[in-house]
């Protein structure tokens, strides 16, 4: 069979909404990264950040490379932004009980993607 | 400390935003600190729709009166977070005065997971869609690989068990110096024409009720009644037969390479299965596939030759003519027949 996502290994939906919920709450208080949502709508940047997490882990959603890029050409995000996020990122995975070697890959596979939002 | 004062200090410090208003003027004339939090301190003379700017008043009023609640929902930023708090108004009375306690419930959690679970089960119901899309391309082509009762059962057990079909028709094809074709002119040219000619074969034989079973190169063969019985399996098979030198006839008159097949007819019984775990194909077995195989060998070019107890059936209804006994490889000494396309006499006969 195929090898089991990280979505699926740490409890699927049920688990992960937990995540999500945690991360939408640090985001929206970071200084950092808060601000580039003071005018979203609260369900649109709850369904940003369900896929975001969803596609990390291996979950249900998945974007292209050029979806990325797209999505984000309109924001003046900086590396600054981006190395916040992924402090963010990390410390939630961690606090809901991800192993290292796991916080490690899905930073990695968040670094991958890098060059499609910065810029 | 009083009840009274223990009263108090719970309604300041709940987590459920009170607030009491006179009912006339929908002035306030308590809140509490959740209250407070939430929505800030209301003026000493401030009204409701100062604090509640879109509150329909009137709709308030007269809820107040007729069903003795009124229930809203209110959303506000708290630093770019959205709040969702749901508020009830419920009338009551202190001495001469009429009271509206409205109570405020903070419901933004669940609102962001309503919006979450929406979020994820429209990706999840995408992902649906395409896994069904997916699966259904597969059932078609396992379904052009085998017959559908036996994919059905293929589904439902993971195994098929060899089934015996008797009696069946078997037709074998075989094309005239296909070899040569392949080697002398470009050989993908040749494979695209063959399949365009299959791809003709198996419309005939379907309209004919003929199961096209494989085709081993530029052999091809189809069964009538199978996996569904029917007593007209033979004449289905002729039919066919026929059709498929009409076809190719008409074809080569229109293009460069010129096909040209034998035709070997054969009743008898078979078995069909799935045969192979990870490679597995659906094939059949029997005396009648032997023989029909063998048969076609006797043909000439564009001809097609029938077992001898087949022959019995058509001949009320084709034009045949026998060949007289043949020594057929197996099978011992038979009569062999020739099946004509009795339109084609029919035309001679008229010029």
């Amino acid at each position: 069979m195929t090898d089991q996502t990280l979505f699926e290994k740490y409890g699927g939906f049920s688990k992960i909404s937990r995540v999500v919920l945690a991360f939408y709450d640090t985001m929206l208080d970071s200084e950092e990264i808060g601000p580039f949502f003071d005018e979203v709508d609260m369900s649109k940047m709850v369904d940003h950040q369900t896929k975001f997490i969803a596609s990390l882990l291996g979950g249900p959603a998945s974007y292209t490379d050029n979806q990325l890029r797209q999505l984000h050409s309109h924001l003046a995000i900086q590396d600054s932004h981006f190395d916040e996020l992924k402090v963010i990122l990390g410390g939630t995975l961690e606090k809901h009980g991800f192993q290292p070697g796991d916080v490690e890959a899905v930073l990695q596979e968040f670094e991958n993607r890098r060059n499609l939002v910065v810029g | 400390m009083s009840i009274e004062a223990i009263n108090e200090q719970l309604l300041r410090a709940i987590g459920v935003g009170v607030a009491l208003l006179d009912r006339k003027t929908f002035s306030f004339q308590f809140h509490n600190d959740t209250f407070e939090e939430w929505f800030g301190r209301p003026e000493s003379a401030a009204s409701l729709t100062d604090v509640f700017t879109e509150l329909d008043i009137d709709a308030l009023s007269s809820a107040l009166k007729q069903n003795g609640r009124y229930t809203a929902e209110t959303r506000f930023k708290k630093k770019r977070r959205t709040m969702v708090i749901a508020v009830d108004f419920t009338p009551t009375t202190e001495g001469e005065q009429d009271i509206a306690v409205l109570v405020c419930q903070n419901i933004t959690r669940i609102r962001e997971l309503e919006s979450m679970i929406d979020s994820y089960s429209m990706m999840v119901e995408r992902n649906n869609r395409e896994i069904k899309r997916e699966k259904e391309q597969v059932e078609k082509l396992l379904l052009n690989i085998m017959p559908r009762s036996v994919y059905e059962e293929f589904k439902t057990f993971g195994v098929v068990t060899p089934q015996l079909y008797d009696p069946v028709s078997v037709l074998m094809l075989d094309f005239v110096g296909f070899t040569d074709m392949v080697a002398s002119a470009d050989p993908s040219v040749t494979v695209t024409e063959l399949n365009d000619i299959y791809s003709a074969f198996d419309r005939i034989g379907e309209q004919f009720g003929c199961e096209r079973i494989k085709t081993i190169g530029d052999a091809y063969i189809t069964v009538a009644g199978l996996p569904d019985p029917t007593p007209d399996h033979a004449k289905a098979a002729a039919n066919a037969a026929i059709r498929f030198i009409r076809y190719l006839e008409r074809r080569n008159t229109s293009h460069p390479n010129q096909w040209r097949c034998r035709i070997g007819l054969a009743t008898g019984a078979v078995v069909g299965s799935v045969v192979g775990i990870q490679k597995y194909v659906y094939d059949i077995f029997g005396p009648a596939v032997n023989l029909a195989s063998r048969l076609q060998e006797y043909s000439e070019p564009m001809q097609i030759s029938v077992q001898d107890e087949m022959a019995v059936v058509l001949r009320e209804q084709f034009e045949m003519d026998n060949l007289g006994a043949r020594s057929i490889r197996g099978f011992g000494d038979q009569d062999v027949w020739r099946l004509h396309d009795s339109n084609k006499i029919l035309t001679a006969a008229k010029s």
